[in-house]
């Protein structure tokens, strides 16, 4: 089925890496108009569209899962090309990501009664000491929109309750955020905690946040760094295989 | 060989900040440099050094006297005001910065927005004012005293929560726009009062960061009210904002504001390139890998790479990790010396 949504041909011009072009591209072509509907409003943070949309969608037989892929999941897709290429920022992401809401909220307690085992679990937290949570929450819903289950442990996380959270859902992954460079040293201190409890080698660390870089998640000890929310799920995913 | 100094610091700063001829470029902070090393050197911890006068004149000094650098700057946070103005707050423990609870709000929009009675003699505030009169007394005929008043765009996170308010302004850029009008009072009347207590400079940090907003929207909710602060405050301005702010350094350098203190994720060269000599740059140390976690020679290295470009005032990019090893604080000022000697003596 050709894209045939005038819009959202027009988003999809700023996917330009070979790759994600073939990959998003097969998304839209498999979609019907009606999800790449909902794709295009979510883009553009038109939430109660998208509430309406989904509701219909399952009003006409769509299955809860092609929604999510081919409708919300597609157009964070876009979202996030757009947002890791400075073409938009954090608010626009954020009416996104509100649009996105709008939809799960119809989806979610379909998925969750539908007994699929999730692909991996993971622990979310921003570091001690540090009270900000946009780039983690949206890591959050795009985890969970990709098929984790993620216990959030919110913002100014010690490192005990990330140990403790561990041990408690025997989570695959753990992912940081900080983003402060004043916060960022608490990165590696929670790293070491893991290391001193003697679980360093059972757990897969990930970390990100706007001022954190490839460099300083390897000086910090940890296994991988996400510049975006879509590279936070690429890394889950990654870790999740290696710890198989 | 060194280069002959023939400035006092204060002299030296306040000449780069005017585009003046410096005998060397100073060694500037305009955000913090403390740390818990010099914390405990002279008996002034956090959090107890933001809320009394005596101890946080005491530990801003250290940043003359023992790091050698050629300011002082007795606001280490960022959240001051915020705590005058009513916001929840976190204060946190000695090697751990206090901070607002932005995920509750004081504010939810620009009929809130009001400067509480008494602001100027809340303890957090006055804390400041007392520190920079004594300072000035101590140090001011030598030193250069930096103040700090946040802008509007950081106190609206502190008041609405960081998500509220980025939601507000795309949802609202008119609501938006008032309710930066009315904090941009706040930033004035903290402001004038560091500058009758005898704060020389002030920064000026307002978050509108690269991580997070666009040159477009600095350009559209920020620039004009950047450029009254100048009219408004009448001692040079540092403008700080962090992230990646190539996109909107060509407007900042509009403003009028004396310098901006910029961040090590924008190349030095092209930061230059970027303001084409409309304004001073201070900085970008990187604070995270290079002085937290690196040594001496990298820092040499940083500073060296700056003052190549031609940054007029060195400094770190940001506020410092609190656990930063003094040795590389210390190599900024001696590199610079270095510098200037091999450069400058000519």
């Amino acid at each position: 089925m050709p894209l045939t949504h005038e819009g959202l041909r027009q988003e999809f011009a700023y996917v330009t890496r070979e790759g994600e072009r073939l990959h998003i591209g097969e998304a839209f072509e498999r979609a019907d108009p009606l999800m790449q509907e909902i794709s295009y409003n979510l883009i553009v943070g038109g939430h109660h569209e998208v509430d309406r949309l989904v509701r219909d969608a399952l009003g006409r037989g769509f299955s809860a899962n092609t929604i999510l892929d081919d409708g919300l999941i597609a157009g964070m897709a876009i979202v996030g090309v757009k947002f890791r290429d400075n073409i938009i920022f954090v608010p626009e992401v954020l009416i996104a990501a509100r649009a996105m809401k709008a939809g799960m909220a119809h989806l979610e307690p379909i998925l969750s009664a539908s007994g699929i085992e999730p692909i991996g679990t993971v622990i979310m937290g921003t570091v001690k000491g540090d009270l900000h949570d946009i780039g983690k929450n949206l890591c959050i819903m795009m985890l969970r929109g990709a098929g984790f289950t993620v216990h959030d442990l919110g913002v100014d996380t010690k490192p005990q309750q990330f140990i403790d959270a561990v041990v408690e859902h025997n989570a695959q992954v753990v992912g940081m955020s900080a983003l402060l460079t004043t916060t960022m040293p608490n990165m590696g201190k929670t790293i070491q905690a893991f290391e001193e409890a003697g679980l360093r080698d059972q757990v897969r660390i990930m970390v990100g946040g706007a001022p954190v870089n490839a460099r300083f998640a390897e000086d910090m000890g940890a296994d991988g760094y996400g510049a975006n929310a879509i590279e936070c799920v690429e890394r889950a995913k990654e870790l999740v295989a290696a710890s198989r | 060989m060194p280069v002959a100094e023939t400035m006092t610091p204060r002299q030296r700063v306040l000449a780069a900040l005017a585009g003046r001829p410096v005998d060397r470029p100073p060694v500037a902070n305009p955000t913090n440099v403390m740390t818990v090393e010099l914390m405990d050197l002279v008996d002034a911890p956090f959090p107890d050094a933001n809320r009394d006068p005596e101890m946080n004149a005491r530990l801003a000094a250290t940043g003359y006297t023992e790091l050698g650098f050629d300011s002082i700057t007795p606001y280490f946070t960022i959240i001051q005001e915020s705590s005058a103005l009513g916001c929840e707050m976190q204060w946190e423990q000695k090697d751990n910065w206090p901070t607002v609870r932005m995920a509750r709000p004081i504010w939810s929009g620009p009929d809130d927005v009001h400067i509480p009675k008494g602001f100027l003699q809340h303890q957090d505030t006055r804390t400041i004012i007392e520190s920079i009169r004594i300072l000035k007394r101590e140090y001011g005929r030598e030193v250069a005293i930096i103040g700090k008043t946040m802008g509007p765009w950081t106190l609206a996170y502190h008041v609405f929560g960081v998500e509220k308010f980025l939601l507000m302004s795309i949802d609202d850029p008119d609501t938006t726009m008032r309710c930066l009008e009315k904090l941009k009072e706040i930033s004035v009347v903290f402001g004038l009062a560091q500058i009758e207590a005898g704060a020389d400079a002030l920064t000026f940090p307002d978050h509108a960061t690269g991580d997070l907003v666009s040159g477009e929207y600095y350009r559209k909710f920020l620039q004009e009210i950047h450029t009254e602060m100048v009219d408004r405050l009448p001692v040079p301005l540092i403008l700080h904002i962090c992230g990646n702010t190539l996109d909107r350094m060509g407007y900042i350098s509009q403003t009028g504001m004396a310098a901006f203190h910029f961040d090590s994720r924008n190349d030095p060269q092209k930061a230059m390139d970027a303001v084409g000599g409309r304004i001073r740059l201070a900085g970008n140390l990187n604070n995270p890998v290079t002085l937290y976690s690196k040594g001496p020679e990298t820092v040499r290295e940083e500073v060296y790479r700056a003052l190549e470009a031609g940054v007029q005032i060195i400094a770190p990019e940001c506020a410092i990790p609190l656990r930063t090893k003094l040795e590389n604080l210390l190599e900024i000022p001696a590199a610079v010396k270095d510098w200037a000697g091999e450069r400058m003596a000519t």
